[in-house]
Parts: C-alpha cells; structure tokens; sequence
C-alpha cells in the first residue's frame, strides 16, 4: 500500500517538474525565435494583443509586461550582432540607420535582467527627438562602455554579457514597412581580447 | 512493474496539465505583481502614482523606457465603474488599459484626443452610469491604466509632472456632485 502511494506521489511531482520546466524551456526557446526576423531583430505583431496566443502573452510578459499594441507602437529587440554572437559589454559596437518612417522612435540598452544597465552614464538611450542623420543620410551610434569620440552613444557599462537592445517605433506612418533595410544594423567593432 | 504504464501515463497527463498552466499563469502572475507594486500592496486602488524618472534603479516595470514619464493607476471595478481623464501634453501622449492577463485592451493617445481623454471603465456587461463619459468596458476586475509622456530630458520630465497633476483615476460615484 505504501509503495503504492509512494509511486503515484512520485509519478505525479515527476510530472509537475517535467511541466514547469518543458514551459520554461518553451519560454526560453520561445524568447530566442519569437515572432518575425528583421535581420538581426526580432518583432511580433501580437504584442499586447487581445488576440495573442498564450505563449506570447507569456514571453511579453516576462520580458515586456504593459507593452502597447502594434496599433500604436511597434516593439523590436535585438540580442545578437552581426556575427550572430551574444551582445557583451566586452565588445563595442556601431549602430547606424536611416531616419525612419514613423511619429518617434527610440532605441534602448537593456541588461540580461531587462531593466537598464547599473551605471550612471545618462546614455542608456536614443532617441528620434536627438538623433541627426549625417550627410550620408544615416545616423551611427557608438554601444560600448565608453563614449569615446562618438557623436551618440548607448553606454554598455556594467550590461554584463546578453544585453539587447529595444527599438520602439511609436505611430508608424501608414507606409512604414518594416524590413532588414529600414531597421538598423549593429556591427560588432571590436571586443576586449581581441589582437 | 506491469504497473508501471500507468505511472508513466499519470506523469504525462500531470506533465501537460502543469505546462499548459504554468504558460497562462505567467502573464497573470506578472500582472498581479505589477498591480500590487503599483496599487502599493494592495492600499492605493483607483488612483494615479506618477512614477519616478526611469533610472538604473527602477525596477516596477521590466523594459521601462527613460523617454517616458509614465503615471500609472492600479484600478479595481469590483465597487463599480471609475473614471479615468488624462490631460493632455505637448508632446506624444497616450493613456492604455490592460487587463490582469497582460492584453491592451484599450488605448487612446494625442492625435484622437487632443484635448485630453476622459472615459469610464466599467465591468464587461455592467450598465454603465447614466451620465457616463466614453464607456470602455474592462475585461477583468483589476488591471491597469497606464500613461505615457513622451519627456526624454529632466526639464519636460517636470514639466510631465506638473501635468500629471490634473489626471484623473476614481470611483465614478465620488466624482459626482450632490444635487442641491
């Protein structure tokens, strides 16, 4: 008898662990491929949707919890560079794009834990309002620990090792598509270590 | 052993119950955080909070974004229908419901209320007051009404404040002036 119950009490914890971590894992694995591919960007359209499926609800909420709909702002994130490798304070790198069809924009420096980097460089954003493009039509920013000579700057100091980056992009204009060519690119410059 | 199958078959089933579960409780188990950090456990129902500058410090809200002033309104419909205004600002503004599984239900911002908004939130299917602003109806009890103003510097951050100071978060019924 009491083996008996000792193998239905085993039975049914081996299920609720395997549950709760194949979600976890469902989250994670979710985190990484979740939505539409721009390039290196990665974007769903049902953020904040009434209509969005349970698991994108819960990916939004764990990783941006009062997220507006796509009817009024558009959400991208970006968590690798261009050589697909995790983003690290360890490494600078140049963000450039073109000014985009839209009321707003702005592009965000989140550390592993999504909330902003602990340090006290005031340079944890850019945004539409600051942001001047060039004589090439393209604005560069610098993402590293320091500003160096660069004209904008996401401060990386203390982000550790996979930050991302959020570009928000507020009352898209009616014609703006997003694509590779429309969002910015992140080009790993160089990285501590390196010769 | 010849047991065995049916163990097997119990930790399956338990396993795709616990999954399933676990998937639609996270958003609201978030939800219920923020709600309590917002209403401030549960004392600060039904009234805004304009919340501090976004610095490396905060940590209400993943993802907050520093451009932002947001004031926030833990509301609960469960004594009847609030009132919400939001009173508007020079630059992009907009005031967003969401429900305490995470959905934005409901948003409004500057280019359909240039005055400002004002709308009664109700429960799904209660009848609305009367003398009852723009009606939305809330899908669950408790959620959170949520403004932002655009204000990416320190000096339109105050001036954000200074705004914030005329929205409006309230039970309908204490918004009513008594007849005379």
């Amino acid at each position: 008898m009491l083996r008996r119950v000792a193998a239905w009490t085993a039975a049914i914890l081996a299920g609720l662990v395997l549950g709760g971590a194949s979600a976890w894992a469902a989250l994670e694995i979710g985190r990484g491929n979740f939505g539409e591919r721009y390039g290196a960007w990665s974007h769903s359209r049902a953020t904040g949707s009434t209509a969005a499926g349970p698991y994108t609800r819960a990916i939004i909420a764990r990783d941006g919890l009062l997220a507006l709909s796509a009817r009024e702002a558009l959400y991208f994130n970006l968590t690798q560079d261009d050589q697909g490798a995790p983003l690290s304070e360890n490494c600078s790198y140049e963000l450039t794009g073109r000014p985009l069809n839209t009321r707003w924009w702005s592009v965000t420096l989140y550390a592993d834990d999504s909330f902003l980097a602990q340090n006290e460089d005031h340079a944890a954003s850019i945004d539409a309002s600051h942001v001047s493009p060039g004589p090439d039509g393209r604005w560069r920013a610098r993402v590293s620990t320091v500003r160096g000579d660069a004209a904008y700057w996401l401060s990386s100091r203390n982000a550790r090792r996979d930050f991302s980056l959020t570009l928000r992009i507020y009352n898209p204009h009616r014609d703006f598509q997003a694509s590779e060519e429309t969002l910015p690119t992140l080009t790993r410059l160089s990285c501590l270590g390196e010769s | 052993m010849k047991d065995a199958g049916k163990y097997v078959w119990t930790a399956i089933i338990v396993a795709l119950l616990a999954h399933f579960a676990f998937i639609h409780a996270v958003p609201r188990v978030m939800m219920w955080v923020a709600i309590d950090r917002v209403s401030g456990e549960g004392a600060r129902y039904n009234a805004w909070t304009f919340a501090d500058r976004v610095t490396p410090l905060s940590r209400t809200i993943v993802r907050p974004s520093p451009d932002f002033a947001y004031s926030a309104c833990a509301y609960d419909l469960s004594d009847g229908p609030i009132m919400i205004t939001a009173t508007p600002w020079d630059a992009y503004w907009s005031l967003s419901l969401y429900a305490d599984n995470s959905d934005n239900f409901f948003v409004v911002d500057d280019r359909e209320a240039r005055a400002g908004a004002e709308i009664t939130l109700i429960r799904r299917r209660a009848t609305p007051p009367d003398d009852a602003a723009r009606v939305i109806e809330s899908p669950t009890t408790r959620g959170i009404a949520l403004i932002r103003r655009l204000a990416p510097d320190l000096e339109s951050y105050n001036a954000a404040a200074e705004v914030a100071r005329g929205d409006v978060c309230a039970s309908f019924d204490t918004l009513r002036v008594p007849a005379t």
